[in-house]
């Protein structure tokens, strides 16, 4: 039983919602119910699932739904679903091969639902049912999430710069990243890439105001607009965001420090428009630039990939049940 | 027997590569292939074994077995690099190579099937084989990488990241590096194959393919040389160690 992102609102995901160190107190607490012999509670930001073994399954939903209607309005409670046998093995089959996600095979929910479930174990709240099943559905996901595409490929433009980042130079510890512009989509993949390890962050803008609140924030330097070119042969990612319209980054100026770089690797995030980064500078060999679309459109067959495969994600788990 | 264990060399060289390229199409790291490249480099170690004890020397007397001799060393080098780059997709390109210099070994005429057992062993005419065969595999493993890194980089250009080609190779920075370390390793092989082989008794004729190989390192020497003095676009370098070991390959008709 449970609600989530695509039957209730975040208004009332929240009313549901349980503290990540209470999941297995909240768990034990039910099978202290009449009936309820085994729980596990699943709480995060997209969902709220209580999964139960009872000895009768009428006698168990009934006092579970008596339980969570305890201090919640009947408009909320009818945002709840419910499966048994079969459905709701089915459903967390799905779930944790992330087939239920709000982006469609993400990962963090397979962790998240072995949380949940450690929590249930360690506070004595499952027993042969639910232990067996939960298991189960980790071999199963581990499985899919192998044996198919479901988790292929960067659904969004931030992820996908930072894999190509990562297809580029491998590890980004000790890389740096510049960024033009202080604009909300340069600062999210700046803090994606600080994320996964760059540590040099340099960040650029007409408004040195901004630009160093931007720098403070992430962890960077900022360095006034007529002085960023000096920063061109120390760095290996640009992220540029102005609203210029014209070109901020001109293919000579690349050209001017490819020796002084010795030809190392220089990746070209271009999230701007009009653009900001010449389109010749991509010719350069060891430049690799993408624009907006680019990123877009990357993102875009990444998700329809991923719904491809969604027929046989749900096939193979039919095979498991 | 020797050819029969080569054969089965072949077989398990070509299972890698077709095995390898049939995963890499499906997205899925292949975990067979450093397997089966053991297997074929054991069956590698066995034919070399026996050609050894019937020459009673290094097996390196004719053709085919420096071609042999050839594949085992470019195996040797997927083995040792490869786990330590966690290069997963070097097996799938070396393997081809690999299944193809034995390949040629079985060709009628490349090994002899009666070995003239050496009565006498000079030191340095083996060194100066040995060491070449080992550069020829480093060498080799060079190229291999920089076609590697040349359908990457190409990727990375296109943007093209939906295959599992692109899924499974290794980050670019990482490839040009081993095609420069690859290089910079056979070419110190090379060099001591080529001091070997200035040392040692040449007979009339015999020594045709150390003007080749002298016209090679210097090349490659200009290479690392260029590289260290001013620096290369990785693409540039990954295609001239490309060229170069397929430039190498016009020694063995120069073999004798």
């Amino acid at each position: 039983m449970g609600l989530n992102h695509k039957t209730a609102p975040v208004e009332v995901r929240e009313h549901f919602a349980v503290p990540a160190e209470l999941l297995g107190s909240r768990a034990k607490e039910l099978t202290e119910l009449s009936t309820i012999a085994e729980g596990v509670v699943l709480s995060t930001c997209n969902r709220m699932e209580i999964y139960i073994a009872a000895e009768d399954r009428q006698t168990g939903v009934r006092i579970l739904r008596e339980h969570l209607e305890e201090g919640r309005s009947a408009d909320e409670m009818k945002h709840i679903y419910q499966k048994s046998g079969d459905d709701a093995k089915r459903h967390l089959f799905a779930l944790v091969c992330g087939l239920d996600s709000m982006v469609l095979g993400e990962t963090e929910i397979f962790g998240q639902v072995k949380q949940a479930y450690k929590q249930a174990l360690e506070s004595g709240a499952t027993k042969g049912v639910l232990n067996k099943l939960f298991q189960k559905s980790f071999t199963v996901g581990k499985r899919i999430r192998t044996q198919t595409r479901i988790q292929m490929g960067a659904t969004s433009v931030g992820n996908v710069a930072v894999d190509l980042a990562e297809k580029i130079f491998g590890e980004l510890k000790g890389s740096h990243v510049m960024i033009i512009g202080a604009g909300e989509t340069s600062r999210l993949v700046a803090q994606s890439m600080m994320s996964r390890g760059a540590s040099n962050l340099t960040v650029t803008n007409r408004s040195i105001e901004r630009a160093q609140s931007l720098a403070e924030e992430l962890n960077g330097e900022a360095v006034p607009f007529d002085a960023w070119e000096d920063t061109l042969t120390k760095v290996d990612v640009i992220v540029s965001s102005t609203g210029a319209s014209e070109p901020v980054l001109r293919t000579a100026q690349i050209e001017a420090v490819r020796r002084k770089r010795k030809f190392r690797p220089l990746f070209l995030i271009d999230i701007a428009v009009p653009r900001d980064i010449e389109t010749e500078a991509g010719d350069i060999e060891e430049v690799y630039l993408y624009d907006i679309d680019k990123l877009q459109q990357l993102a875009s067959e990444a998700k329809e990939s991923r719904a491809q495969q969604v027929r046989i994600c749900e096939q193979m788990i039919a095979e498991e049940i | 027997m020797d050819r029969w264990i080569l054969i089965l060399a072949v077989i398990l060289a070509a299972v890698a590569a077709v095995q390898g390229a049939s995963y890499v199409h499906r997205g899925i790291r292949s975990r067979w292939t450093v397997l089966w490249m053991l297997l074929s480099f054991l069956a590698q170690m066995v034919v070399l074994g026996v050609r050894s004890e019937l020459r009673g020397s290094c097996p390196l007397g004719d053709t085919g077995e420096i071609l042999i001799f050839s594949a085992w060393s470019l195996t040797m080098f997927y083995m040792a690099v490869g786990s330590v780059y966690r290069l997963s997709l070097l097996g799938v390109f070396t393997a081809p190579l690999v299944c193809f210099l034995l390949s040629m070994a079985l060709v009628p005429g490349m090994l002899d099937g009666t070995p003239t057992h050496v009565e006498v062993v000079d030191g340095w005419r083996e060194g100066h084989a040995a060491f070449s065969v080992l550069a020829y595999g480093a060498l080799g493993l060079a190229a291999v990488s920089g076609v590697m890194f040349i359908v990457l980089n190409r990727q990375l250009k296109d943007a093209s990241m939906g295959t599992g080609l692109f899924k499974n190779l290794p980050p670019a920075r990482e490839l040009s590096k081993i095609v420069k370390r690859l290089v910079i390793l056979g070419f110190g092989l090379l060099t001591l194959g080529l001091i070997f082989g200035l040392v040692m008794k040449w007979s009339d004729g015999s020594g045709k393919h150390l003007f080749v190989a002298l016209g090679l390192w210097f090349a490659y020497g200009v290479l690392i040389l260029v590289e260290w003095r001013r620096g290369m676009p990785p693409r540039k370098f990954a295609i001239a160690a490309v060229a170069l070991f397929v430039f190498s390959l016009m020694i063995f008709p120069l073999l004798k």
